[in-house]
């Protein structure tokens, strides 16, 4: 299916997301949209799945005009869609997800599931997705859920293929293999558009490159393009993707953690028996993929999570199950995951949110008062030192993007007297800009002597960050490697393929 | 003071999780059974005798006619007794991955016979030497009927979505207005029928509120209840009393059905029933079947698992949830009728909270018909005997046996005895983007 589309406006009041978008995607081609983060993807995506209806321009599909009134149309007409948070019931099988909304039935409106998995096993077997349609969904890892996402669009006869950042949840072998299933869509006629920021993904798979920024297409560019030229695209300005990393002397170990035993809110073992050690002056970044016990690990030690059994030292002394006031004294410094949910209070204002782990220390309050001028000169010193775009210091927090709600919780944290340092997906949905410049400053606290603790799911930010590598699958370390290692090696470690010498 | 542990590494699986569970369920039966055997049983003088009847006080011209049994009660508790520490132990030691609830369910039926049979026992402290154990699944199925009612009403309501709390509010909506048409038209038909539009009417204040305007769902429920008891109070107070030609008290008659209406013990608890009932037995039939094998019922699903995936396939989310907590309400409200047509005449407040038991019934059911059924006839039959154990003078206060759908409810709730797990985006306002 050829689609083309014309001069795509949408507004959100006074904010243009998309602002006359042209794109013209060929039958068998692999059309790859990129763009940062806020660029405007999502919602042209959204525009042209029926999601929401554009102000001004037109879909295009095989030259005829169309109009989508909801995605139920978009699909009839052939357009599927593999959401970033994949569309999936979790507790209906295989089958059930395919076919709602365009079921079979027989007499009764009763649904039709031999037919049903006849038409499963006749799609998965056209195109190599091999999967059990009585499997229940919640019961499947998630490279398989987004083999179930492809094949409810195909099963609907998709000519045209949207993926919405579809890379971000895989470990890199099933990056590959969903990229080989992308090639042989794409060679039997289907259409596909790939939205992305990963510049790596872009260059290995793209026929073509439309990259946006700020709502626009700012070019087209060739996948033989280098991924510093993509990137200055994306950005808009020249972006130096390589992290400057002078060497660093190490100390003694500053985090100790001993056969760790966390749960998790449903009373699973998350962190299975973890032992590790972060030394002075040395980032230890931790990959996985997401759910693999990151998280539970992260959360006990910064005291938002009870530990099941285990230690955890920093410097010596136990934290284990200590308060994470009691935590925060210790020395460490915490950027949660989820900073909009657990890093910020953001109907508060800037200057409230920097001082928000110690509102109650001098000279921020006495006597069980606040002194407001102290806390107001102290965040203007901070909006300054880290260079925290925003109105003024009283400007309510939620108002600012991510990248400088991220700014807001670095400067908090790091202006404290720290010994260790643990961030949760740091960079995460920021843009180049932010990314770099929260990077620059975890290496400068390594350079400090701090032990630092970085857990990330992008591949690229955890061999660029990290002194040392270690892995973690289904609650277990399975390997420590150096930065030296491959791609591969840390693939197989994050399927908890093999075990590696520690590095 | 620090104590080094010796490093474990424990794995804690779901199913070890589940089999923790499984273990504390059949504890609990078998405590259940120490009490029946040591109290009822072995605390009986053992020369006690039970006598147990079997002929419904109605149905004296009935062709057949068993005569009373009469029983050892220490002998017929102790057997009570050991069945269910038998099904206790068996559940323990064995963990049996499926019907651990219904052998729980015939543990709690079983205990309610041990005390019926202590309770009659003579000598005695009662004035009833007998039990009519017919009688008493007669009164039990009136109310289970009402409370399956209820708890389809919420099935419809929850696999959907949307909480309805006001099961209790279209309940009294119902029996209000049906008594008002049954006195004027003399019509149980007409009277259901309006007590459907009266509860469908109540679903759609809900939705409108829960779904147009994002209210929160369980506080919209709580009003409507709080309004609908007063305002039938006031309407009573205004209307029925001055004049009672509008609440002459009619109940509905019974439509026996031939031959197996005949069935000694069964029959007159499930063939000699009013209408009501058997309407009950076809809604229970149609929404198991219907939601479960049926295209509407896998898109009524879906809306109430993950109402994103609905909307990106094409199913209008916001239609769905609205006609099922519309036809959810009526069946309360004819569920209202019902009680009516069994009560007779309206009086406020009569419902007495078995909206909220139905409720109960729906999550010990498991947001399932068919779990709404058997958790329907255990509660009824606790809230029957709660309100007629008087007569046989027990030395435990009937309250007690009143509190048990509640007790039963805060075990599941809590996890204490099996796992139940809501549809995912019950309650949860849904708005599109």
């Amino acid at each position: 299916m050829q689609l083309e589309l014309r001069g795509i406006t949408k507004r959100f009041g006074s904010f243009t997301a998309n602002d006359r978008i042209d794109l013209v995607v060929e039958p068998g081609q692999i059309h790859c949209l990129l763009g940062e983060n806020g660029a405007g993807k999502s919602t042209l995506m959204n525009v042209l799945f029926g999601l929401l209806h554009p102000d001004e321009g037109e879909i295009i599909l095989d030259g005829e005009v169309t109009n989508f009134a909801d995605s139920g149309a978009a699909v009839r007409r052939g357009i599927g869609m593999v959401h970033q948070h994949f569309m999936l019931v979790p507790v209906f099988t295989v089958a059930e997800n395919v076919i709602l909304g365009f079921e079979p039935t027989k007499s009764l409106g009763r649904l039709d599931y031999e037919k049903a998995a006849v038409d499963i096993r006749r799609v998965s077997k056209a195109f190599d997705l091999e999967v059990d349609p009585d499997a229940i969904i919640e019961e499947l890892p998630v490279g398989l859920q987004q083999r179930v996402e492809i094949l409810k669009a195909l099963n609907h006869d998709a000519e045209l293929l949207i993926l919405d950042e579809p890379t971000a949840v895989l470990t890199p072998q099933e990056i590959e293999a969903l990229m080989a299933i992308m090639r042989s869509l794409a060679a039997a006629g289907k259409s596909i558009l790939f939205i992305t920021h990963k510049l790596k993904e872009v260059r290995a798979i793209a026929d073509v490159i439309t990259v946006i920024r700020q709502g626009r297409v700012v070019a087209t560019a060739k996948p033989t393009d280098s991924e510093e030229q993509l990137a200055s695209l994306m950005v808009g300005r020249d972006v130096n993707l390589t992290v400057e990393k002078p060497a660093s002397t190490t100390g003694g170990n500053i985090l100790e953690i001993r056969d760790l035993v966390v749960r998790d809110d449903r009373g699973i073992a998350a962190v299975n028996g973890v032992t590790l050690d972060v030394r002075a002056g040395e980032i230890l970044a931790l990959a996985g993929v997401q759910g693999n016990g990151q998280t539970e690990l992260v959360e006990a030690l910064a005291g938002i999570r009870s530990v099941e059994s285990g230690t955890i030292t920093i410097n010596g002394r136990d934290i284990t199950n200590c308060s994470p006031r009691q935590i925060l004294d210790a020395g460490l410094g915490h950027v949660p995951e989820d900073r909009q949910r657990n890093g910020l209070v953001l109907s508060m204002s800037v200057a409230d949110n920097l001082v928000l782990n110690t509102p109650r220390r001098h000279p921020f309050a006495s006597r069980g008062s606040r002194n407001l001028a102290a806390v107001n000169s102290y965040a203007e010193t901070l909006v300054q030192n880290f260079d925290i775009r925003t109105g003024s210091t009283q400007a309510v927090v939620g108002s600012l993007s991510g990248g400088n709600q991220q700014k807001v919780i670095v400067a908090r944290e790091l202006s404290r007297t720290l010994s260790f340092f643990v961030a949760s997906q740091p960079t995460r949905g920021l843009d180049v800009g932010s990314i770099e410049y929260v990077h620059q400053q975890i290496v400068k606290q390594r350079g400090e002597g701090l032990g630092i603790l970085i857990v990330s799911s992008e591949l690229d930010e955890v061999m660029a960050l990290g002194d040392r590598i270690a892995v973690m699958h289904q609650g277990r370390i399975s390997g420590i490697v150096t930065p030296s290692a491959s791609r591969e090696t840390i693939g197989l470690l994050m399927a908890g393929v093999v075990e590696v010498a520690s590095a | 003071m620090s104590v080094t542990e010796s490093p474990t590494t424990v794995a804690i699986s779901p199913r070890a999780a589940a089999n923790t569970r499984t273990r504390v369920i059949g504890l609990l039966m078998a405590v259940i059974g120490l009490i029946t055997t040591f109290i009822f049983g072995m605390g009986s003088v053992g020369s006690a005798k039970s006598s147990l009847t079997f002929t419904p006080v109605n149905l004296q011209s009935a062709p057949w006619h068993l005569g009373a049994l009469t029983l050892s009660t220490r002998l017929c508790d102790v057997i009570i007794g050991l069945l269910m520490i038998a099904l206790g132990v068996e559940v323990v030691v064995r963990h049996p991955a499926k019907g651990v609830m219904a052998r729980f369910g015939l543990v709690a039926v079983l205990f309610f016979l041990a005390l019926l049979v202590w309770a009659a026992r003579s000598p005695g402290p009662s004035q009833v030497p007998f039990i009519n154990l017919t009688s008493i699944l007669i009164g039990s199925s009136t109310l289970a009927m009402v409370l399956i009612f209820g708890s389809l009403s919420g099935v419809m309501c929850e696999r959907a979505g949307v909480v309805n709390i006001a099961i209790e509010g279209q309940f009294i909506g119902g029996a209000f207005l049906g008594s008002m048409i049954v006195s004027t038209t003399h019509s149980f038909i007409y009277a259901a029928l309006a007590g459907a539009v009266m509860g469908g009417l109540l679903g759609l204040i809900l939705a409108f509120l829960a779904l147009r305007y994002l209210s929160d769902q369980i506080i919209v429920g709580v009003v409507l209840v709080t309004m609908l008891g007063s305002l039938s109070s006031y309407l009573n107070l205004q209307v029925l009393t001055p004049y009672p030609q509008y609440n002459t008290g009619h109940t509905a008659p019974n439509l026996a059905i031939p031959l197996l209406s005949k069935i000694p013990i069964l029959g007159p608890v499930f063939f000699n029933q009013t209408g009501f009932f058997y309407v009950m037995l076809v809604l229970v039939v149609v929404i198991s079947f219907g939601l479960f094998k049926t295209r509407w019922g896998l898109r009524v699903r879906a809306v109430g698992e993950h109402p994103e995936a609905a909307s990106s396939v094409g199913i209008n989310v916001i239609r769905t949830r609205y006609t099922s907590v519309i036809m959810g309400g009526a069946i309360a409200g004819i569920g209202g009728v019902a009680f009516m047509a069994a009560q007779g005449q309206f009086q406020p407040g009569y419902t007495s909270g078995l909206g909220y038991i139905a409720l109960a019934a729906l999550i010990f059911g498991r947001w399932r018909p068919s779990g709404a059924v058997v958790a329907s006839v255990l509660f009824g039959i606790s809230v029957y005997l709660a309100d007629n154990l008087q007569t046989y003078q027990i030395p435990v206060p009937t309250e007690v046996l009143g509190m048990f759908p509640y007790l039963i409810t805060i075990a599941v709730v809590s996890g204490l005895i099996g796992r139940v797990r809501p549809p995912a985006a019950d309650g949860q306002p849904y708005q599109r983007d």
